[in-house]
């Protein structure tokens, strides 16, 4: 990732709020500069075939210079009882669930970034650190993150994670889909170390393709939702399961993509000047009131 | 095309399993259609013209468990962890009751046994995703089992640790493999369902009067149980010989419930099976009619029914079982009574009027003044 420095963000900054007073609020109304390559890649999660053996948690960690541990601790079921979110020591967890209609054996879902085509995050971003890439991987420039902490708002999944318990330099955290790994023309470390490959690493339109076929063929194992496929506008990473997302620990999320929602509100606020015209507004009313209130007193005086 | 011709013949050169059935001109005459394994209208020896996997419609091999490989290993792929030994025989015998070699042996052909990687490749990273690799085949088929009853994901419940295998280890563990038999099942004598049937609470089913008396296959109602139904690290064993079954808080629907049994009861009414007390085990005379005396009571079911289950009811004429009896080959002596040399003469409906043995001899026939029990017609040798 290319590093830039604070004082290069805020020569910019400075640069570009100059120019911005010259220009009118409707030409602002800017959509990240990211192109959705076809080529994308994606990764298939398949909750029927994933036996929990959480070694996705390790090999993460391990790819990431995390502490990791060994291996073989991972195979600790306890640790499943409770429901678990990513955060900044393991950046993809998983979760155990009760059985679906195909097995009585619990359900596992892995919990990661899920990689969102118009990912909200690149929206909410206020100085551009975040970034869509061409091979479908959501990543961000940890030099030009000042740590405002708005992708944690803004994304649909909760995913972002911050490094509360950092005095200095706290950073922001989330699944980076492998990208360094992936540019080196190797799998996601999950991926490669999946023993029963339920999670598979493909070009998201064909993992599409053949999340539909699993269910074709298979209608009593899986429920017919692929999630993912058209929740916040899509995402790289694809669900199948055997019961409803709801149940699995999925939020409930509509197919407009997660910026439309959050760029409106923002430019709402602020378009045409509405926040200082109407702190203006605010102002000139209490001065008002309060000079019609001594006018009266004095009358009253008087 | 030449990827199918490759993948045949990484099967032939890395096929550790003999294949054990030759696919012969046979196959053309099953009951499947060739569209399911051939593209091309008149596949060839040199051109076969396969299609891809995963063959959706597939027939399944079936061989018996002794007649497989004891031990195979795989070691194919050895990363993290060191080789499996694979007991595949004792595998074999307990997967007849859970879904048979088609469990495991899936889109196979009809003919030899193919290895997982004719279908499965080596690399995960590859251009079809839509099989899975041959890790991801090797561990689905044996981790859903194995955590079924371990409760757990353990890798080294199967994999050796990589820096222990050293040469010899194979032998050792071939050895302890050896003619290792899955131990004889446990059955139970009898099971009492309890049920909410409105025809009688209790379900009494005498599990040996179906597998010794009738002779029934476990597999001809086990076909499809889960592995955890016999092991489970959390299940105690009961060696009781009477297992209750509480069947009325069963979510199965009554067609489920009752499939086993209406297979061979399918003309017997609710309360054969269900009763408001507990219900005796079989009796040939309670239920036919028949008493079965001295010869009859030493032979089995089969001996007299054929092996066909249910069992039909056969006519109670010997001569509908015993078709080479007549006044020639028939020693009376068998019945108990030795006939004496005159009587021995005559004919059967002689003295048993329309041959019909359920009746009273007659013997006024001939004589006048006598009558059977109290005169015989020859010397009593067995009551």
């Amino acid at each position: 990732m290319p590093g830039k420095s604070r004082r290069d963000f805020l020569k910019s900054s400075a640069l570009i709020g100059a120019g911005i007073t010259g220009l009118s609020s409707s030409s602002a109304k800017a959509t990240p500069k990211n192109i959705l390559s076809p080529d994308r890649m994606g990764v298939l999660v398949d909750t029927t075939v994933c036996v929990g053996c959480r070694n996705c948690e390790w090999a993460c960690k391990d790819a990431h210079g995390l502490p990791a541990g060994d291996l073989e601790s991972y195979e600790n079921r306890k640790i499943l009882e409770q429901k678990r979110r990513p955060d900044p020591s393991a950046l993809t967890v998983i979760n155990e669930y009760s059985p679906g209609k195909y097995s009585n054996l619990p359900v596992d879902v892995k919990v990661q970034c899920m990689h969102c085509d118009h990912p909200a995050c690149v929206s909410a971003c206020i100085v551009g650190a975040f970034t869509k890439e061409e091979n479908g991987s959501v990543i961000w420039d940890t030099g030009k993150c000042i740590g405002c902490r708005y992708c944690m708002v803004a994304c649909p999944f909760q995913i972002p994670t911050f490094e509360y318990d950092k005095a200095i330099n706290p950073l922001i955290t989330k699944c980076d889909f492998c990208f360094d790994r992936t540019k080196e023309g190797k799998l996601p470390a999950c991926v490669d170390i999946c023993p029963v490959e339920a999670l598979t690493y493909g070009p998201r339109m064909e993992l599409v393709m053949i999340a539909r076929d699993r269910i074709r063929r298979n209608p009593d194992r899986y429920i017919n939702h692929i999630f993912g496929e058209a929740e916040v506008g899509g995402t790289s990473w694809l669900y199948l399961a055997s019961k409803d997302f709801n149940d699995l620990g999925f939020p409930e999320l509509g197919k407009d993509p997660a910026p439309g929602v959050s760029e409106s509100i923002q430019h709402g606020i602020f378009a045409y000047f509405v926040p200082p015209a109407s702190l203006y507004a605010l102002l000139g009313g209490m001065m008002w009131l309060s000079k019609r209130r001594k006018e009266l007193e004095q009358e009253e005086k008087i | 095309m030449k990827k199918i011709f490759a993948l045949l013949l990484i099967f032939l050169i890395t096929s550790t399993v003999t294949a054990q059935m030759k696919l012969g001109k046979e196959h053309s005459k099953l009951n499947i259609s060739c569209q399911t394994c051939h593209t091309c209208e008149v596949p060839t020896k040199n051109d076969p013209c396969l299609v891809v996997c995963p063959r959706e419609k597939m027939v399944t091999i079936y061989q018996k468990p002794e007649e497989t490989p004891e031990l195979i290993v795989i070691d194919q792929l050895k990363d993290r962890y060191g080789p499996v030994y694979f007991s595949h025989r004792l595998h074999a015998q307990m997967s007849e009751m859970s879904g048979g070699c088609g469990g495991c042996h899936h889109f196979n052909t009809t003919g030899p046994i193919l290895n997982c990687n004719s279908c499965h490749e080596t690399s995960r990273k590859r251009n079809d995703v839509s099989v899975p690799d041959l890790k991801g085949a090797y561990h689905r088929q044996c981790m859903d089992c194995h955590r079924e009853w371990s409760h757990s994901t353990a890798c080294n419940s199967c994999h050796l640790p990589i820096k222990e295998v050293k040469g010899t280890e194979k032998e050792q563990i071939a050895q302890r493999l050896k003619g290792r038999a899955h131990p004889v099942v446990l059955e139970p004598v009898k099971i009492l369902y309890r049920t909410e049937s409105d025809k009688g609470k209790l379900v009494t089913f005498y599990h040996d009067d179906h597998t010794k008396k009738f002779n029934l296959d476990c597999i001809s109602c086990h076909k499809q149980e889960s592995c955890s139904s016999c092991h489970d690290v959390n299940k105690k064993s009961s060696d009781s010989k009477t297992k209750v079954s509480d069947a009325s808080k069963s979510k199965l629907s009554f067609e489920v419930q009752h499939k086993n049994c209406i297979s061979c009861h399918k003309d017997d009414n609710c309360t054969r099976c269900h009763s408001d007390k507990e219900l005796m085990p079989f009796d040939h005379q309670r239920s036919t009619g028949w008493t079965l005396k001295t010869y009859h009571a030493k032979l089995t079911c089969q001996n007299c029914h054929g092996s066909k289950i249910p069992f039909a009811k056969i006519d109670k004429n010997c001569i509908s079982c015993h078709k080479d009896w007549d006044n020639e080959t028939f020693n009376h002596a068998v019945t108990g009574l030795k006939l004496d040399e005159l009587h021995s003469e005559l004919g059967c409906d002689d003295c048993h009027a329309d041959n019909n043995y359920a009746i009273k001899p007659a013997c006024d026939n001939c004589h006048d003044d006598l009558s059977y029990p109290k005169d015989l017609p020859g010397k009593l040798i067995r009551k």
